[in-house]
C-alpha cells in the first residue's frame, strides 16, 4: 500500500513538472508551428498590431484584412489584434510586447516611438524590400527621407500608411450667433475663443467655451499651435517668443474660455465636449470627421490653423507600418504592408475613414479629391511638421507634458517655469 | 539511513511549487533589487551600467517622490479608515436579521468584485466637469450653480479619488467583520442585557474584543493592497492634474511605463520597505497565532 501511494505521489509530482517544463517551451512550440506554417498547404500567419479611432475604424481593417487574406494569392493570411491608442500608451504596450518576445509581424506605429525601438533592436530594416517594390515611387521621395531621417544609422525602418493633419473644427451655427467669420489671423482666433465663449440662456452663467483645451495626454500636438504663432518653436522652448505662445494657452483657460474640466481633458472628454456643444472649437485630425458629420450634418466645419506673422505650425499626426526583426515571414509581412501603403488596402482605409493617402494615384482620386475635410487637411500640410524625434520624445509625451502643462493651467507655475521644465525634459539626459 | 530517505518525500512534492514560487516571486524581486543599483533606462539599452547609490540618492532628492509618498499617507489613513468604519457599519447591518438580507448582502458585494479600471472608468464620468452624473445632482438639488470639474482640480481631486476607493473596499470589511461577527456567541449579549448594559457597553465592551483579530488582519491587508494600489488612480487621473493625485504606487507605475526601470525598482525597494513596517507585526501575529 506504501509502495502504491509513492508511486502515485511519483506520478503526480512528474506530472506536475512537466506542466512547468511544458509552459517553459510555450516559445519553441510557437515557434515550430510557424515554421509549419510556411509549408504548401498550411497557410502563412502574420498578426498584426492595430488601433482604431473608432467602432468604423474597426470595421473597415477588419474588412480590409478580409480582402487581403482572399486575394493576396500567396496563402497569407492576416490576423487582427486591436489595442486602443489611450494617449500613446499603445506604443508602450507594443514595445512591452515586443520586449517580451510577443511582438507581431507587423503593427501600426507612430514615428516618435522609433528611436526607441531601434535602440532595443527590435525593428526590420526595410530599405532591401523598398527597394525592389514596383510601388515604390507611388509614394513621395520626401516621405520616405522623412521617416529615414528619424534614426541615426540611416536605414528606413517605417512604411508610409497614412497622415493626419490637424486643423480646427468649428460649429458654424455658434459663429453665427456670436456674430463673427472663420478667423484669418491667430490673433482674430484668440479673439473668437473670447467672442464664443457665451451664457446662452441668459443664467448668468457660461453655456458655451469658445475653445475646447486638451490639457491630458496628447495634447502637446494642438499646443503646439500657440507655441509657433508667437514665433516659438520646439527647438528653443525657452525663447521668449514661446513662453508668450504658452502664456496665450494658459490665458484662454484663465479666461475662462476653456471647459473648467480641461486640464484633465483627452481625446474622449473633447470630442464630447464639442459633439455636445459644451465648446465651440476643438483641434482634432479628419479621422473624426465621419462622426462629426454624422452627428451635426452641415454644422460642423473646419479651418486650419490660422496663421501668424510670427509662424505657423500644425501637427502631422504620422501613421506607418513597421515590420518586427523577429517575424518569421518576412517576405509576406512585406506584403501585407505594401497592401496598406498603395494597394487596394491604401484606398478603402483613405476613402472610408477620411485619412490623407500616402499613394499618389490615391490621393488623384475623385473620393479624396472632393473631400471638403481632406482640403483643409491638405491645406495644413504646408506648415505641418512634427515634435522632435529623441528617445526622450515618448516619455514627455506621456508624463512630463501633461503634468507640466497641468501646472501651469491651474497656476501652480509661470508659463516661464513651464517651458523651461519642458525644455529640461526634452533635451537633457 | 531509511529515515532519511522518508524526509526527502516532502521536499520533492512541495518542489515543483517553490519552484514556480522562485520563477515568478523570488527571481523578479532579485532582478528589481539589482536593478535599483543600475541606470537601467530601456531608452538607453547601451549605456546600462552599475550606478551604485545613485538612483537611491536621486529619489531621496525628487519632490515628486516626497510628494507622492505623503500623498499616499493620506490615500491609506483616510482610504482604509473609511473602508474599516463603513464596512463595519454594513456588517452590523447585515449582522441583523431582516427580510431580503441575502439580497442584499449579495448586491453589496458588487464594488468588490468590479475590477478596479472598470471602477476608475466608471467613477471618471460620475466626476466628470461637463456631464457627470454627480454634478447634475448637486446643481438638481441646489447645492451649486456650476458644475465642479472634481478631477481637474488640486483641491478636490484627491479626495475624490479617495471616496472611490472606500466604495471598493468597503465590501471588504463588510464581509470580513460580519464573519466575525457571526462567530461572537450570543449568550454575550444575553448577559450584558441581563446586566443591564447599554448599545455602546456592548460594542466596545462584547463586540470589538470578540472580533479584534479580525480586525487587525483585515485593516492590514487592507493598508498593503490600497498603497500598492495603482488601477483606480491610473485610469481616473493617470496621477494628474499635475501629479496632484499621484502616490507612490502610481509614480512607480508611471516611471516604469516610461521604461526607467532602474529608478522605478529603486522606488519600488522604497515603497516595500515602508510597507514591511506594516506586514511584519502582520506576520508576527499570524504565527503567534498559529502557534497558540
Amino acid at each position: 500500500m506504501s509502495g502504491c501511494k509513492k508511486a502515485l505521489t511519483m506520478i503526480l509530482a512528474f506530472a506536475l513538472s512537466i506542466t512547468t517544463l511544458a509552459g517553459c517551451q510555450s516559445g519553441s512550440q510557437s515557434i515550430s508551428s510557424a515554421a509549419k506554417s510556411e509549408s504548401p498547404n498550411q497557410p502563412i500567419v502574420l498578426k498584426h498590431w492595430f488601433w482604431p479611432d473608432s467602432d468604423m475604424h474597426t470595421q473597415v481593417m477588419q474588412s480590409m484584412v478580409d480582402d487581403f487574406n482572399a486575394t493576396n494569392g500567396k496563402n497569407i493570411k492576416v490576423e487582427l489584434e486591436i489595442h486602443p491608442w489611450d494617449g500613446g500608451q499603445y506604443s508602450q504596450d507594443l514595445f512591452t510586447a515586443a520586449m517580451g518576445g510577443g511582438a507581431p509581424d507587423t503593427a501600426g506605429f507612430k514615428l516618435t516611438s522609433t528611436p526607441l525601438f531601434t535602440a532595443n533592436h527590435l525593428l526590420e530594416p526595410l530599405d532591401s524590400y523598398i527597394d525592389s517594390w514596383e510601388d515604390k515611387d507611388d509614394i513621395q521621395d520626401t516621405l520616405y527621407k522623412t521617416l529615414r531621417s528619424v534614426t541615426k544609422d540611416d536605414n528606413l525602418y517605417l512604411m508610409p500608411w497614412n497622415t493626419q493633419i490637424l486643423y480646427v473644427y468649428y460649429r458654424p451655427s455658434m459663429f453665427q450667433a456670436a456674430g463673427i467669420d472663420i478667423p484669418k489671423t491667430y490673433e482674430e482666433f484668440l479673439q473668437d475663443c473670447r467672442k464664443l465663449t457665451r451664457d446662452t440662456n441668459g443664467d448668468g452663467k457660461t453655456d458655451v467655451y469658445g475653445y475646447g483645451i486638451r490639457g491630458s495626454k496628447g495634447g502637446q500636438e494642438p499646443w503646439g499651435s500657440f507655441i509657433y504663432a508667437r514665433g516659438g518653436s520646439f527647438d528653443n522652448l525657452t525663447s521668449d517668443a514661446s513662453i508668450q505662445g504658452m502664456q496665450d494657452f494658459i490665458d484662454l483657460f484663465q479666461d475662462g474660455c476653456a471647459p473648467p474640466s480641461a486640464p484633465n481633458d483627452g481625446f474622449n472628454e473633447i470630442i464630447a465636449n464639442f459633439q455636445s456643444g459644451l465648446t465651440a472649437m476643438t483641434i482634432q485630425h479628419i479621422g473624426t470627421s465621419v462622426n462629426m458629420v454624422e452627428k451635426f450634418g452641415d454644422d460642423v466645419g473646419a479651418f486650419a490653423f490660422p496663421d501668424s506673422p510670427q509662424g505657423r505650425w500644425t501637427s502631422m499626426g504620422d501613421t506607418e507600418t513597421v515590420m518586427f526583426s523577429s517575424s518569421k515571414n518576412k517576405e509576406a509581412a512585406f506584403e501585407w504592408m505594401s497592401y496598406l501603403a498603395t494597394g487596394a488596402g491604401q484606398k478603402t482605409w483613405c476613402v472610408k475613414t477620411g485619412n490623407v493617402p500616402v499613394s499618389k494615384t490615391v490621393q488623384q482620386m475623385p473620393e479624396i479629391q472632393n473631400n471638403r475635410f481632406m482640403k483643409i487637411s491638405i491645406e495644413g500640410a504646408p506648415f505641418a511638421g512634427i515634435l522632435p524625434v529623441l528617445d526622450t520624445t515618448t516619455d514627455w509625451i506621456n508624463n512630463t507634458w501633461p503634468a507640466t502643462i497641468q501646472a501651469a493651467l491651474l497656476g501652480k507655475i509661470t508659463a516661464k517655469e513651464a517651458m523651461e521644465q519642458l525644455d529640461k525634459a526634452l533635451y537633457s539626459k | 539511513m531509511k529515515k532519511e530517505k522518508l524526509y526527502i518525500w516532502p521536499y520533492l512534492l512541495i518542489a515543483p511549487a517553490l519552484f514556480i514560487v522562485a520563477a515568478v516571486v523570488f527571481v523578479p524581486v532579485a532582478n528589481a533589487i539589482l536593478m535599483s543599483f543600475q541606470s537601467y533606462d530601456l531608452r538607453r539599452p547601451r549605456e546600462i551600467v552599475f550606478i551604485g547609490l545613485a538612483n537611491y540618492i536621486e529619489v531621496f532628492h525628487d519632490p515628486i517622490f516626497w510628494g507622492s509618498l505623503l500623498r499616499t499617507a493620506l490615500w491609506v489613513i483616510f482610504g482604509v479608515g473609511f473602508q474599516f468604519l463603513f464596512g463595519f457599519i454594513l456588517a452590523n447591518f447585515l449582522n441583523k436579521s431582516f427580510k431580503g438580507r441575502g439580497i442584499i448582502r449579495s448586491v453589496s458585494l458588487i464594488p468588490w468584485v468590479t475590477p478596479g479600471v472598470l471602477i476608475g472608468l466608471m467613477w471618471r464620468w460620475i466626476y466628470d466637469g461637463s456631464y457627470g452624473v454627480l454634478n447634475d445632482l448637486l446643481k438638481k438639488v441646489g447645492l451649486i450653480d456650476m458644475p465642479i470639474p472634481f478631477l481637474a482640480q488640486e483641491s478636490t481631486v484627491m479626495p475624490s479619488v479617495i471616496v472611490t476607493i472606500i466604495w471598493q473596499g468597503i465590501p471588504f470589511f463588510a464581509l470580513m467583520l460580519l464573519a466575525g461577527l457571526q462567530g461572537v456567541p450570543a449568550e454575550l449579549y444575553e448577559a450584558a442585557d441581563i446586566d443591564g448594559a447599554n448599545g455602546a457597553q456592548k460594542l466596545f465592551r462584547i463586540t470589538i474584543p470578540s472580533i479584534k483579530n479580525t480586525i487587525f488582519v483585515t485593516t492590514l491587508l487592507r493598508i498593503i493592497w490600497v498603497a500598492n494600489s495603482v488601477d483606480v488612480i491610473f485610469s481616473m487621473t493617470g496621477g494628474g492634474p499635475a501629479y496632484a493625485s499621484q502616490t507612490l504606487s502610481v509614480y512607480i507605475f508611471n516611471k516604469a511605463n516610461s521604461l526607467n526601470l532602474g529608478y522605478s525598482s529603486t522606488m519600488s525597494l522604497l515603497l516595500t520597505l515602508l510597507l514591511l513596517v506594516v506586514a511584519v507585526p502582520y506576520l508576527k501575529s499570524m504565527f503567534r497565532n498559529q502557534e497558540g
